[in-house]
């Protein structure tokens, strides 16, 4: 087990169109972010999904993947939100 | 899957929607080796040392910001009370340690500096003096420092000339910042019982017990709270006690992560979280939404200073476990102007100072950020700070009073004060007069601390 992993949670809402799952992992694949799991359903209309990554190995700043990642969220119309999972560690687990 | 998808939208629309922030990371920085007779080198000094103390903390900030998508709003500093150093004074001013603070505030981008005061709870020192008299000319001639002053405590009593003093100094910031509808006076808070490592304005200061430098959090939350709420009509007192408390836990846990990272990253020890829920005058982030959710039609009618210890209990016991220390002023605030919903209250004629005042026996902090007619005598103003104090040396609690007599203005006026600070109706005050009581001179002696009813 990698324990240098630096654990990135990515949200993605919107609504709901081709091509929305294709673009944002491009960016994440370009920026060398691995994806570690995956959780995708359409609540009301409502495209979301979750991915838990790996950002030890990228190849830029956690800033410049925000940009790139936001960047696409606009091309894609959705809402895009990348934080470390220590949030949802803290607000959600004891 | 570590998390769920519902989980991780709580979370995201926790700040989207519901306005869920950590209102201020807070820095208390030890000035006390600034100490110097001449109060120019003094202040030389501290600019000095605030600088070199606090440097990260806003770069440090807005790192944690992108990387939990939580905002922190303020990032403040707070210091040793500059009374302290003013005893060392040969001229009698500390007005140039108040400027030195607020040019070291701009420099680092800091919102607000506090620590500008004196602990007069028994009695006044040559320092305190010296420092009560810059008062009104260090707030007046300066944009982010703020001020505060002990008057009394549980352990020591109230000193009333120390009441009195403080009255005639809301009076005179006032009426010197009547450009600004009184402005000084928002940044200028008369405690009883004041703690040590409160991280919140305007009455934030190190104590003289506390460490070299520390690093404290004070949440936001009161529309996470507000949000969670929407759906309990059907709840009793004991489910809407675990309702708050959950939600109360999540909000303290996400200040104690941002806590912990910025002290590893700035190498200055963690101090506490105050468990505060924190209003802000945006749609939504009042306690008083709170409050009328519970059940009341109108903040201010019957039953509100219950829903209100309720609310203010279970927060505490909510956010104590999600917190290594709880420090700081813990409890709902009920900053007037800065809660919407209090505003409404008393345009709906359903709040007025006297209950407010009876609020304030059950959370903290006091008759916060009221706004009160121009023409109210010192005397009046010494009865209002005087009763809040023995609110809080009675009942072993902080009170405070952040009182702003705008000039020119008259009860049911309309107030702007701009930005977190809010704008709303000046209250009206009792039109009786407490001058023989409030110019008796001297100190309340402190209560017996048995037989408590």
């Amino acid at each position: 087990m990698n324990n240098n992993k630096e654990q990135v949670v990515i949200t993605v809402l919107g609504a709901n169109k081709p091509g929305i799952l294709a673009g944002i992992t491009r960016t994440i694949a370009d920026s060398n972010v691995n994806v570690e799991d995956v959780s995708q359903k359409i609540m009301q209309d409502l495209f979301a999904l979750m991915m838990m990554t790996d950002f030890s190995a990228a190849n830029c700043s956690f800033e410049e993947f925000q940009n790139r990642m936001q960047t696409m969220g606009d091309q894609l119309q959705v809402k895009v939100f990348i934080q470390h999972e220590d949030v949802f560690r803290y607000q959600h687990r004891l | 899957m570590l998390f769920s998808l519902e989980e991780v939208i709580e979370t995201i629309s926790a700040v989207g929607v519901e306005t869920f922030d950590i209102r201020t990371i807070s820095c208390g920085v030890n000035i006390m080796s600034c100490a110097d007779s001449d109060v120019h080198k003094c202040a030389e000094k501290v600019y000095e040392k605030v600088i070199k103390v606090a440097r990260d903390l806003v770069p440090t900030a807005r790192i944690l910001e992108k990387k939990y998508g939580i905002p922190i709003v303020n990032k403040r500093i707070s210091v040793t009370p500059v009374s302290i150093l003013a005893n060392a004074f040969t001229e009698p001013t500390a007005v140039p340690i108040a400027i030195a603070l607020d040019n070291a505030a701009k420099e680092l981008g800091i919102d607000y500096i506090a620590g500008f005061g004196a602990l007069i709870q028994k009695g006044f020192t040559r320092g305190d003096q010296i420092l009560l008299n810059s008062i009104p000319d260090a707030l007046c001639s300066t944009d982010r420092v703020c001020s505060s002053v002990n008057i009394g405590s549980s352990q020591s009593g109230i000193n009333m000339d120390g009441v009195f003093r403080m009255a005639e100094i809301v009076k005179e910031a006032a009426e010197r910042s009547s450009a600004t509808n009184g402005l000084a006076c928002a940044k200028l808070v008369v405690f009883c019982n004041a703690v040590e490592d409160n991280p919140f304005i305007a009455g934030s200061f190190l104590g003289p017990g506390e460490a070299e430098a520390i690093l404290n959090i004070g949440l936001s939350g009161p529309g996470v709270v507000r949000a969670a709420l929407a759906g309990s009509h059907n709840l009793n007192f004991g489910e809407l006690s675990e309702l708050i408390k959950k939600v109360s836990f999540k909000i303290t846990r996400t200040g104690e992560l941002v806590g912990r990272e910025a002290s590893r990253m700035m190498g200055i020890p963690f101090g506490i979280i105050d468990l505060s829920l924190a209003p802000t005058p945006a749609k939504g982030d009042s306690i008083s939404d709170i409050l009328e959710l519970m059940g009341l039609e109108r903040t201010g009618c019957h039953g509100t200073t219950a829903a209100l210890a309720m609310l203010n209990d279970a927060v505490k016991k909510g956010g104590m476990m999600a917190a290594t220390y709880a420090g700081g002023l813990s409890g709902a605030f009920i900053p007037v102007t800065e809660d919407a919903g209090m505003c409404r209250a008393i345009e709906d004629g359903a709040l007025n100072i006297q209950k407010l005042e009876a609020m304030t026996c059950v959370c903290s902090v006091g008759l916060d950020m009221v706004a009160i007619p121009g023409d109210t005598p010192v005397d009046v103003i010494a009865g209002i700070i005087a009763d809040e104090a023995a609110i809080g040396m009675i009942n072993h609690k902080t009170t405070a009073c952040r009182l702003i007599p705008v000039p020119g203005m008259k009860a049911g006026d309309i107030v702007d004060f701009g930005g977190l600070l809010g704008k709303g109706p000046v209250m009206e005050v009792g039109r009786h007069s407490p001058s023989v009581f409030v110019r008796r001179g001297g100190r309340i002696p402190p209560p017996v601390h048995s037989m408590k009813n």
